[in-house]
């Protein structure tokens, strides 16, 4: 059966991994390619890097990352995201060594286009991060560039239900890099949408990781900061989380080629 | 023995730097061209692909390379389909309308019900005593696809289950393609990308 899986995120900044917190203050981590290595060598199920300051700054995707990346021969499935504006864009990540994309912007831009991405790519390849936080009894949206948080408009909600996309990232912006912070009410919270979850934000302990992975709309959580912290962090996460919906640990010794 | 040369099919789609790397760690001489001289003398042909099936069948006809596969094919040359290479074996599909295949391996690429997708890591079941592929029987590898192969059981050599078994690797003669990703599948995908690889060529 189908495994759930444990996403290790590298947010980069400015050209460099950082730790984020609360999408407001950052800590450098080092080189990008250092930190998506280890997570590869170390059995994630899928890499997620997010660019956060691309869009902002309407530079485009980091082509000169994602070929440093390349340049790793990564065994790892690689999510990439900032900086996507157009279908040419999510095609280049693609050629340039991503297997995914990742939108967030372009979802309060122009929706259309991640349409498109999702003719050209294949569904599979889209994913909508949507960061999120429980404001007057709802969920509110959060613009990262603006600093404003809304309401899920309609026409997000139907672009999801059409399938345009294959997965969401839930993430819980105001949580995030907090120890025990991500808050599993905002999963519940969109429980009615059929979409498949990537929970992401302030998951550290295996409490939070079992709470989440038993729930059925969640098919994956994400953490960034708290890999970090300590070598083959994947690999002891999932030996202790004790769980049948994880793929079990990977060491490169069981595999002799 | 001499080293194996692959030739993967460049038309426009899709992550080539994840299988070169692949293959060429496993000690392949590996050449990503679209041009029909260069492939002619691999020992295997490769097509991979992240895309959509339209896009990708129209890229192929823009490049020549439709008859020409079809023709390789015809010839017995070994032949692997990665993910949407896979899919572009078939006979038809139904994705964003309905698009002609290669109609290398006879069977039609169809979505998984109410808009599902098949996302991560997966067991292999092996459905027939096939070399190419029974050594991988029980590993996890990953999947990214939302469309599915129905055809004929007798080219279904392995499956997955979402819930219910579809068809994870197809084969007929020298033609085979994986719906997975082995190139991204860490050690287990290295192991069958060898072996497959291996195989074919010696078969």
């Amino acid at each position: 059966m189908l495994k759930k899986r444990l996403i290790g995120v590298v947010t980069i900044k400015n050209g460099w991994a950082v730790q984020s917190f609360g999408y407001h203050r950052y800590l450098p981590l080092g080189k990008p390619e250092c930190m998506v290595e280890n997570l590869d060598r170390w059995g994630t199920d899928e890499i997620l890097v997010q660019s956060i300051d691309r869009s902002g700054a309407k530079t485009g995707p980091d082509y000169a990352l994602l070929g440093k990346l390349a340049r790793l021969g990564l065994s790892t499935p690689l999510i990439y995201g900032g900086g996507i504006r157009t279908v040419e864009d999510g095609a280049k990540v693609i050629q340039r060594g991503a297997d995914r994309v990742i939108v967030d912007a372009l979802l309060h831009d122009d929706l259309s286009v991640v349409k498109g991405l999702s003719e050209q790519l294949g569904t599979q390849a889209v994913i909508a991060s949507i960061p999120v936080a429980i404001g007057a009894h709802r969920l509110e949206w959060f613009d990262y560039r603006s600093k404003v948080a809304a309401p899920i408009g309609e026409a997000l909600f139907k672009m999801i239900r059409h399938g345009i996309v294959s997965e969401v990232m839930l993430t819980d912006w105001q949580h995030e890099g907090t120890p025990f912070g991500f808050n599993n009410e905002l999963i519940d919270m969109f429980q009615n949408e059929k979409v498949p979850l990537i929970a992401f934000g302030g998951i550290s302990s295996v409490e939070q990781m079992t709470a989440l992975l038993a729930r059925p709309n969640v098919a994956a959580i994400a953490i960034g900061n708290f890999l970090s912290y300590r070598e083959h962090a994947v690999q002891r996460f999932k030996e202790v989380l004790a769980s049948g919906s994880l793929r079990p640990p990977i060491y490169a010794t069981e595999y002799p080629l | 023995m001499s080293i194996i040369t692959i030739g993967i099919i460049d038309y426009g789609m899709g992550n080539h730097a994840s299988v070169v790397h692949s293959l060429r760690d496993l000690g392949f001489r590996v050449r990503v061209t679209k041009e029909i001289s260069e492939l002619d003398v691999a020992d295997v042909l490769l097509l991979p692909g992240v895309g959509a099936l339209p896009v990708a069948m129209r890229n192929l006809h823009e490049r020549g390379l439709v008859t020409y596969l079809q023709e390789q094919a015809r010839l017995q040359r070994p032949l692997v389909g990665i993910c949407l290479g896979m899919q572009l074996l078939a006979s038809a599909s139904y994705e964003h309308g309905y698009t002609a295949g290669l109609d290398l391996i006879p069977g039609e690429i169809k979505p998984f019900t109410d808009h599902g997708v098949h996302i991560g890591w997966n067991t292999l079941e092996c459905t027939q005593n096939d070399p190419l592929y029974t050594s991988s029987d029980g590993q996890a590898f990953y999947f990214s696809h939302s469309f599915y192969f129905d055809g004929p059981s007798e080219y279904q050599v392995a499956a997955a289950r979402h819930p219910s078994l579809f068809a994870a690797a197809i084969r007929r003669g020298s033609v085979t393609g994986v719906q997975f990703h082995p190139e991204k599948s860490q050690a287990a995908g290295k192991a069958l990308l060898k072996n497959l690889i291996t195989e074919l060529v010696n078969a």
